[in-house]
């Protein structure tokens, strides 16, 4: 039997409709917005049509706006087509920097969310072998508690850093005491757990530590083979 | 009429203002929920509301109880790019009237001239 596909539950369904939902939403805000420009140009010609003078600084205007909102359009639907893919291969060797990259574009499309940088240290990329569906459910939940805390004002920087011979350590800064009360919450816990990623809260500096291990393999037994693309092997350089 | 829209995507509502504008009503904009509850409790008036529900800080739901308690006149109309069966029950409740967008000026001025039961009814574009 293949395990892999268990760790698909309602939690990770759950997750996949809830981002979806969001792309959605800002399509819908992408498209109002050529809505609204087409119909003030369509507005603009049946002035015109009766004679009545249409400033060309408008008109520019109003064809620079459709132009940009069809660009945001694509990168929002080129996102919503990487993640959908992302349950192509229940395992596979990923670079955690792209996987946070995608989970923090995919979290700005929520009305609360806080302004985020990523950084890493130096070093080999920081590559796992891991399920990526379910560590990038794990970041969002983590990133979602952390902006409904912070506030979409604030501004923060994720850090990747090495852990030792066995992982990565993610570090999420804008939590405090308080939340660590109700995080992680029972689902979030579970996926992290299902995939070997550790997450510790940190009352002292008031951050969420979230160690991925370098292998999947090392923590669970696997019963499908673990799609490695190209040459990539999950590895790092010692600190 | 004088209508206040409320919605953080700019461009939107900046939009559907000039838009509002040509035919023929006066159209003030708010890029967030919290300038808009400042302008109104700065005593700034406006015959109705048009919120978007979902913005950062004060979403539309919460700003129509709060503006509603400094001037129970207004009028108000939900937009929104949710489309859950939960969020139309909630904004059909909260507000005069809810509208889904991308929405239909047509619907929208529709909407208005129904508030403003037909003396001030909006008139087309350029009239």
């Amino acid at each position: 039997m293949d395990k892999t596909k268990d760790w698909f539950g309602y939690d990770s369904l759950a997750f996949f409709g809830k981002v979806n939902a969001s792309i959605s939403h800002e399509l819908k805000n992408v498209m109002a917005i050529i809505s609204e420009t087409s119909g003030l140009l369509s507005d603009l010609s049946d002035l015109a049509s009766t004679g009545k003078p249409i400033a060309p600084d408008m008109l520019k205007s109003c064809t620079g706006s459709i132009m940009e909102e069809i660009q945001r359009g694509f990168a929002t639907i080129r996102q919503m087509n990487r993640f959908s893919h992302s349950v192509d291969n229940p395992v596979q060797s990923v670079n955690l920097l792209d996987v946070l990259e995608m989970v923090i574009a995919l979290s700005e499309y929520l009305s609360f969310s806080a302004k985020t940088n990523l950084r890493s240290g130096p070093g080999d990329a920081p590559v796992v072998l891991t399920c990526p569906f379910l560590l990038q459910a794990v970041v969002y939940q983590t990133l979602v508690f952390a902006y409904k805390h912070t506030g979409p004002e604030a501004e923060f920087t994720i850090f990747i850093q090495p852990l030792d011979d066995s992982g990565w350590r993610i570090i999420f800064p804008g939590f405090d005491v308080s939340m660590f009360q109700v995080f992680p919450d029972v689902a979030t816990a579970t996926m992290a757990n299902s995939i070997g990623v550790a997450i510790h809260c940190d009352s002292v500096t008031d951050r969420v530590e979230m160690d991925i291990p370098l292998s999947i393999e090392s923590i669970t037994a696997l019963d499908v083979s673990p799609e490695i693309p190209g040459t990539a092997k999950p590895s790092r350089s010692r600190a | 009429m004088k209508v206040l829209l409320v919605d953080d995507e700019q461009k939107f509502v900046l939009m559907l203002a000039k838009r509002l504008e040509l035919r023929g009503l006066q159209a003030d904009v708010s890029f967030s929920g919290q300038n808009a509850l400042e302008r109104i409790e700065r005593g700034e008036r406006f015959d109705v509301a048009i919120l978007d529900v979902k913005m950062p800080g004060i979403g539309g739901i919460e700003l129509r109880r709060r503006m509603g308690l400094i001037d129970p006149r207004m009028k108000f109309v939900f937009l929104t790019g949710h489309g859950s069966n939960m969020d139309y029950t909630l904004g059909a409740n909260e507000a005069e009237d809810y509208l889904p967008k991308p929405l239909k000026i047509d619907e929208l001025i529709e909407t208005l001239n129904r508030l403003a039961e037909g003396p001030q009814a909006v008139p087309e574009p350029g009239n």
